[in-house]
């Protein structure tokens, strides 16, 4: 589904001085996976995530999603990918002028999703993260954990291959963090879809009992299924 | 067709939503629209002015006491025959008394200084002519020297400074309302395409998430183009009911202090409507897309 091959990426920084974010890192996820990424700040966790939804471009290795080959991915064809892969971003990044149920059908009208499907889909996916109730408020009404929600609604509504959480409960309490995690879980379950979230939190990565790959200063230190949050 | 359809309802709705920046945008429009059609309207009141200005500008020939009948008709004749001249008009001993006592009907001293028997008003003609710079051409044919002993003044002699300082002043006035109109349209075209980017830099994260959930980057422009466009329409609309406004209420002060100088409001406003309104639309729809499209242009890259 997703394959690394020796990708490397550097940013400039403004002082003079290059950082390197990633140095070299290869990595393969199946389909239908549940990997969870930890690292501490600055390892590089985010770099990741950015390159698989092309925010940014690698300065040298292979990057492959989907059978996709992004050397040979056109910048036009940028938007048509970013509809095969769901992102549910650390700071939500809701259209702060949308209302919940506007939030969720964009990501469906820039896919010229028709209206009908869009009327029969929306409500569907907001009762499935539990946000049944809330569909005419705008995003300032609502909590952290419903935000992020929504987020998570609209990252889904267009039935994507690909999830991708950053932090999805940076944010949050505990107990609204698991609900989180609860609902990604349930995604993942039902669809298959393959989910890849980053976090902080060592204990939810050790409560979910599954792939963890552990990045440290731009390079994977630790890559093991059933993993555990190890410091 | 669909997508269309969205990026209509989109512009309308964030039009709406972000309220007072279409306000501020509308109203330095408004100001534009309005200084741009006063510019207009002044220079078309000008050129008015012109037209009556040289509609009233003749040459008038007064004949000396008894003069050769024959040689008025020769000149008469050899004057019609040319192109520039409009009209030829013959004024007898009998009509320039007639035109005396009109014009001075309330003054009974000027009024008793002439009568049918004591009249020493000259014969005259008064020679109108289409373009005013060809009246030294008229001069010329009637001051040859075959005429001479005929002639007792020419009239425009005396009013040749003045027509022509009027003449320089009215067209350097329309020159300068061209001049200065180009430049205001260039100033409120800065101004709105400012206003216009600094909405769209206040709404940089917005286009941000559009891209990142596969927003194509014309499906993100569409919708602030409509806004743009929208903001040239209303503009437009609220311009032309003011100005309309304002030139119905000030037609009786104009037509009172100008009305003799050609210019009367209520034709203008009646004859110049349709191309104000369209003018001030096509400015308007041109200022809001273009600023917009502007604006918008180096938000869209996408990686």
């Amino acid at each position: 589904m997703i394959y690394f091959e020796k990708v490397s990426k550097q940013y400039k920084s403004k002082e003079g001085g290059d950082k390197l974010a990633l140095k070299d890192i290869s990595l393969h996820i199946k389909p239908g996976e549940f990997v969870s990424i930890v690292g501490s700040s600055g390892a590089g966790k985010s770099t990741l995530i950015k390159l698989i939804n092309r925010e940014i471009i690698q300065d040298t290795g292979k990057i492959y999603v989907g059978g996709l080959d992004y050397a040979e991915l056109k910048k036009r064809d940028i938007p048509y990918l970013r509809r095969k892969i769901g992102v549910v971003f650390q700071d939500y990044k809701l259209l702060p002028k949308k209302t919940i149920f506007e939030n969720v059908s964009y990501a469906l009208e820039v896919a010229g999703v028709r209206k009908k499907d869009i009327e029969d889909r929306v409500p569907r996916i907001l009762e499935l993260v539990g946000l049944a109730d809330k569909t005419n408020c705008f995003p300032k009404e609502l909590s952290g954990g419903e935000r992020q929600r929504v987020a998570i609604a609209r990252a889904l509504v267009h039935q994507p291959r690909i999830l991708i959480a950053d932090e999805p409960t940076g944010n949050l309490d505990p107990k609204t963090s698991w609900e989180i995690i609860e609902i990604l879980q349930k995604i993942n379950q039902i669809s298959n879809t393959t989910i890849i979230m980053t976090t902080h939190n060592s204990h939810i990565v050790n409560k979910l009992k599954k792939r963890v790959i552990k990045i440290d200063d731009g390079a994977i230190v630790r890559d093991e299924q059933m993993g555990r949050y190890e410091v | 067709m669909q997508s269309f359809l969205r990026i209509f309802k989109e512009g309308f709705s964030s039009f709406v939503r972000n309220g007072w920046l279409s306000v501020a945008s509308i109203t330095v429009m408004v100001l534009t629209l309005l200084t741009l059609s006063l510019f207009f309207m002044i220079n078309v009141g000008l050129g008015d002015v012109i037209k009556s200005v040289q509609d009233k500008i003749d040459i008038s020939v007064y004949f000396v006491e008894n003069p050769t009948q024959s040689q008025i008709i020769d000149m008469q004749n050899e004057l019609a025959g040319k192109s520039e001249i409009k009209s030829i008009k013959y004024i007898s001993k009998e009509d320039a008394l007639k035109n005396f006592r009109e014009t001075h009907k309330n003054e009974p001293a000027l009024l008793s200084s002439v009568s049918e028997t004591d009249n020493s008003l000259p014969t005259s003609l008064v020679i109108k002519v289409y373009n005013p710079d060809k009246l030294s051409m008229v001069s010329a044919t009637i001051n040859q020297a075959k005429y001479k002993p005929l002639i007792l003044r020419v009239s425009l002699e005396d009013n040749r400074l003045g027509i022509d300082k009027l003449l320089r002043i009215t067209n350097f006035t329309k020159q300068l309302g061209i001049v200065f109109t180009a430049i205001f349209a260039a100033v409120s075209f800065i101004i709105i395409f400012n206003t216009v980017r600094m909405a769209i830099f206040a709404r940089t994260e917005e286009i941000e998430i559009m891209k990142l959930v596969g927003a194509t980057p014309g499906f993100i422009k569409g919708p602030f183009l409509v806004e743009g466009a929208l903001y040239g329409v209303i503009a437009t609309l609220i311009s032309i009911i003011l100005m309309a406004s304002l030139l119905y209420f000030a037609a009786p002060t104009i037509s009172k202090n100008l009305g003799d100088s050609g210019i009367n409001p209520t034709n203008f406003l009646r004859d110049n409507f349709l191309i104000m309104t369209v003018g001030q639309l096509l400015i308007g729809l041109l200022i809001g897309m273009l600023s917009s499209w502007l604006a918008i242009r180096k938000h869209l890259r996408l990686a």
